[in-house]
């Protein structure tokens, strides 16, 4: 499996790969890009509202720099469930590495959606601090992207859960409810000034 | 050394000229990963090239020093040594083994986003250390808030602002910075 940037792709190849019958992109790959197109949202919110927040450009920065970490994380989880798939596949094959090679490939499929996991956080984070300083008429899109960010972060957080090498007690699995929760209450946060 | 370090590049200019041998060490190190990016990213000449072009162009600064009328301009007649050099190095490269690649528009947009890039360093080291470590730990280490609530121990709420804040300063650094007009005499 080649590496595919998403950013040279058209948005319909995109969704198209993503309803394609292949197991890869899947979840992972679909929560990456939801936090990225959250944290545009965020991006644009902070620029729309300079004017009166002079934190906005700086905050619209911090956006920018997470999305430009997430994107490459849609590509590199559909190659790391990919090879897990086939792992799992060849499980007991001994002349493919065995239970070692399966439990390195399921690891790394873990590590990806924690990281976007995290970063799912930190862009809802992001939301909420700009629903609290944007200009009114941005509070709706503020708002908007802290649900999308802290929707990427839990699915994220499920896709660590569900992995079969992250067993009970798991650092990771407490690392992904943290992220998880922190996203769920920064989103809370941001669509309880639109209520 | 540490007190050449905080010398501004007029300053050491000025020490090199007094014929400061420590001064001539300090401009080398502070200038020397310049040089090296230009040669290799903006001209993408390989290891032995770009230590040629950087031993050519230090001699060049070391021999023409007395040429440059504006101190505070070392950076950006630096960087006209280096093209030069670069610039001769490719020719001599072509000629050996002539590829047809001309040196075009792309050479400049590297060039100039590196100059955008050392500038940024040099605002960078400027502000105050809270604000290096923050900016750092979040932009260069690709840190999370969480993180760096938990390194800094500050509160996770406010590492985002304290991040913008930081940025507000860099900016005002960058924007407020005075560009050296006058190069050399060359």
């Amino acid at each position: 499996m080649g590496e595919t940037n998403y950013l040279e792709l058209r948005l319909g190849d995109v969704l198209a790969r993503i309803a394609a019958s292949d197991q890869s992109p899947g979840g992972g790959s679909a929560a990456a890009l939801t936090v990225a197109v959250a944290a545009g949202l965020v991006a644009m919110v902070a620029r729309c509202s300079h004017g009166s927040w002079s934190e906005g450009p700086g905050v619209a920065a911090q956006a920018l720099a997470i999305q430009e970490r997430v994107v490459p994380l849609a590509d590199t989880d559909a190659r790391a469930w990919d090879e897990a798939l086939t792992a799992l596949r060849n499980a007991g094959d001994t002349d493919s590495g065995g239970d070692f090679e399966l439990e390195r490939k399921l690891e790394l499929a873990a590590a990806v959606p924690l990281e976007i996991a995290q970063l799912g956080a930190d862009v809802a984070a992001l939301a909420a601090l700009a629903g609290e300083r944007c200009e009114g008429a941005y509070h709706a899109d503020a708002a908007a992207a802290a649900a999308l960010a802290a929707g990427g972060a839990r699915a994220a957080a499920h896709l660590v859960r569900a992995n079969l090498a992250v067993r009970d007690g798991d650092e990771r699995l407490r690392r992904a409810h943290v992220s998880e929760q922190a996203a769920l209450d920064a989103a809370e946060r941001a669509l309880r000034l639109i209520r | 050394m540490a007190e050449l370090s905080s010398l501004t590049d007029a300053g050491l200019v000025q020490r090199c000229r007094a014929g400061d041998d420590e001064a001539w060490n300090a401009l080398v190190e502070r200038f020397s990963r310049y040089v090296y990016a230009i040669s290799t990213q903006g001209f993408r000449l390989s290891g032995p090239d770009a230590e040629d072009v950087f031993q050519e162009v230090f001699t060049r600064v070391y021999t023409r020093l007395h040429t440059l009328r504006n101190d505070a301009a070392i950076r950006p007649w630096i960087a006209q040594l280096t093209r030069r050099v670069c610039i001769d190095t490719v020719a001599a490269r072509k000629r050996e083994q002539p590829t047809g690649e001309p040196i075009g528009e792309e050479v400049e947009d590297v060039l100039q986003e590196l100059d955008e890039a050392f500038a940024v360093r040099e605002a960078l080291a400027g502000l105050p250390d809270h604000c290096q470590e923050m900016l750092d730990r979040f932009f260069t280490r690709d840190e999370s808030y969480r993180t760096i609530s938990s390194e800094l121990d500050l509160p996770m709420g406010t590492i985002a602002s304290r991040i913008a804040r930081c940025l507000t300063r860099l900016r005002d650094t960058l924007e407020g910075r005075s560009s050296p007009s006058e190069g050399s005499r060359e």
